[in-house]
């Protein structure tokens, strides 16, 4: 639920149709200048590769802030990091990178645990496993790609997680959309919330099951669309839907906000649908042990049928994973393509996953692991507690360490990007299509690398940037007298 | 200033080119944009209250006959060309006839009638234009209308 003023919406509306309307007189004048220019005889007869129609979001609103994304770096995502300066001579058309680089303090990787950049107990045992089993296995995983490597990170994500068997994959986009239509085909429903990530669309679509969306976390609407579905049952035939699938995620990367599992749990178990939840944000981030949403909200791994994650987020690797029943693991093993397919994980890459997971379950012999999943959790907190009380509008639940802070309108994406680059402070700004047209946001993801002091200077620049672009939506609380309001009461 | 806040949340529709009209605040800045449009009229050609009316309901009738009812397809290459037979009127609210934002868009093209042709007294030639756009439009609309290409124009 977001709220923001009326007058904020209007503007917000008529600023994204002033762009439309330009970029639309822009494409009619090309379209008479290149009318005019087009001598070239080569192409004749043949089909456009793309109709005018559909990149006229990419061509005319996404270019022109093209410098607030994709951004590259010049050293490893820690929480301060090296940007690589650019600069453009055609007004954002085309960039040109400089050999200048400059240290920003890092608010936008997915370094959760602060396992990005060097790790006195992962590297030097992954600089290990880079030098015994080499940097790639060459192969599939049925041909000779199953080294000792992936089966011992297998039982020790399966032991993690709380299910009986696990199965790795090497990149964590593929593992939602090569899995889903290998579970469900032709004939069957799924139910997934209307934020879904684009892989888990992706693999919805291409698995030729019927797709329903319910309204986001928002468990009654869930159960109402179920009653409807199953009623009514396949199209046009009305046959009993042969299975039905409800996939959700752990914590919503665009929102910050953890996903109401228990009720949804509760109406599964009712109506008797299979559930599968994404992870990819949750594990190792949130719960008293880095264990996911399951061990937040309490709720027992054995009710949710299929659950998925990443290693990318909080243990500083590539690749995902899925978790499940051993005979549901042992089904994938042999029909999932990207199992018989696709290359598997690079062996350093999961050695890094084994050790960050040593770390956290504290079997590396140190309290490491634990100090690390306190200090996000007091990391985050603090941040996104201080943002509300300078007055911005800030999603997310409590203990997430992901804070959208809301822009909403597309003017305002690029002058908070581009002030806060330089004073030193990356964000990442987040626009249509990847969040609805009118909720533009900058997202902010805390890690455990960060200290106090990192923190402090950020929420200062943000506070200044937010000023000068006036996104303080709301009022700021008074400063409460004295320092009482920073001690930490614990 | 008083801020009145509203309440969204984010709307459950797949498709990105119809999804912003879901929002509060779209239905205010359309009648907003009328407004001005009418005002900008009347200063740039001195004309009567009544012609002004005349112009923008005409220049208001091209461009919604084209953005809704002529443009298919939506301007994001990732729907993948699941849009691309259905025009911008088809695609709202998932294709459902007569909901609140259907209802909406029907009755502005009626009032905006029937504002132009009161302040032109009924005269001719304006009557004529203004009805021959209010006709057209409210036609495009009906529900007996969702898919279907008159001669094969448009198809």
């Amino acid at each position: 639920m977001v709220r923001l003023p009326y007058v904020t919406a209007l503007t917000t509306l008529f600023s994204y149709g002033l762009l439309f309307a330009f970029g639309q007189l822009r494409d009619f004048f090309r379209k008479i200048i290149d009318w005019f220019k087009s001598t070239s005889k080569d192409l004749k007869g043949y089909a456009p590769i793309c109709l005018g129609l559909e990149d006229f979001y990419t061509r005319r609103l996404y270019l022109r802030i093209q410098d607030c994304f994709s951004r590259p770096i010049a050293s490893a995502p820690d929480a301060w990091f090296d940007v690589v300066e650019r600069y453009s001579k055609d007004n954002n058309k085309t960039l040109h990178r400089t050999s200048k680089t400059s240290k920003c303090l890092n608010l936008g990787s997915y370094n959760y645990l602060g396992f990005a950049a060097a790790d006195e107990y992962c590297t030097p045992r992954v600089i290990e496993s880079l030098k015994k089993y080499s940097p790639s296995t060459c192969s599939i995983r049925v041909d000779g790609g199953t080294t000792d490597l992936h089966t011992e990170l297998e039982f020790l994500v399966a032991r993690f997680v709380g299910k009986p068997a696990a199965i790795t994959f090497g990149m964590g986009y593929v593992t939602n959309s090569a899995i889903i239509p290998v579970l469900i085909g032709k004939g069957g429903l799924i139910i997934s919330d209307s934020l879904n990530h684009n892989s888990i669309v992706n693999g919805a679509r291409g698995s030729g099951a019927a797709v329903r969306v319910f309204q986001h976390n928002n468990a009654p609407h869930l159960e109402e669309v179920l009653r409807e579905q199953i009623a009514e049952g396949q199209p046009r035939t009305h046959r009993p839907w042969k299975k039905i699938i409800v996939i959700v995620e752990g914590i919503y990367s665009m929102e910050g906000e953890l996903c109401q599992l228990p009720e949804i749990i509760a109406v599964c178990k009712k109506y008797k649908v299979y559930t599968y939840l994404d992870e990819a944000h949750s594990i190792g981030a949130v719960g008293k042990s880095g264990k996911g949403v399951c061990e937040l909200l309490g709720v027992d791994p054995a009710d949710v049928d299929i659950m998925m994650g990443t290693f990318t987020k909080s243990f500083g690797s590539c690749g995902g994973y899925i978790a499940a029943s051993k005979e549901i693991v042992q089904y994938l093993k042999h029909a999932c393509p990207a199992q018989l397919y696709a290359t598997s994980m690079s062996p350093p890459a999961v050695q890094q996953v084994i050790s960050a997971l040593k770390v956290i379950l504290g079997e590396d012999g140190s309290s490491r692991g634990a100090q690390k999943l306190a200090q996000i959790r007091e990391n985050s907190n603090f941040f996104r507690s201080e943002l509300k009380k300078m007055g911005f509008e800030v999603l997310g639940d409590n203990d997430s360490p992901v804070m959208p802070i809301m822009l909403y309108n597309p003017a305002k994406i690029p002058a908070f990007s581009r002030d806060c680059l330089k004073q030193n402070v990356a964000v990442v700004t987040v626009a249509f299509p990847a969040t609805p047209l009118l909720l533009a946001r900058a997202r902010i993801c805390i890690s455990a690398a960060h200290s106090r002091e990192d923190l402090l200077k950020g929420l200062e620049v943000i506070s200044k940037v937010g000023d000068l672009v006036g996104i303080k939506y709301f009022p700021a609380e008074p400063p409460k007298h004295g320092h009482q309001a920073h001690k930490k009461v614990d | 200033m008083v801020k009145l806040y509203v309440h969204t949340v984010p709307p459950p529709d797949l498709n990105k080119n119809t999804e912003w009209f879901m929002y509060p605040g779209v239905w205010t800045t359309y009648i907003f944009i009328l407004f001005f449009s009418w005002l900008l009229v009347l200063s740039f050609f001195g004309c009567s209250a009544g012609m002004a009316w005349t112009v923008v309901n005409l220049f208001h009738f091209s461009v919604t006959y084209y953005f809704f009812h002529w443009k298919k397809g939506t301007p994001f290459a990732e729907d993948q060309g699941i849009y691309n037979n259905l025009t911008w009127w088809e695609q709202i609210d998932n294709g459902k006839q007569l909901t609140r934002n259907r209802k909406f868009l029907t009755v502005v093209p009626v009032v905006l009638y029937l504002i132009a042709s009161h302040t032109t007294d009924y005269r001719h030639p304006m009557l004529f234009l203004n009805t021959l756009a209010v006709a057209v439009l409210v036609i495009a609309k009906f529900p007996n209308m969702h898919k279907v290409r008159i001669f094969g124009i448009n198809g």
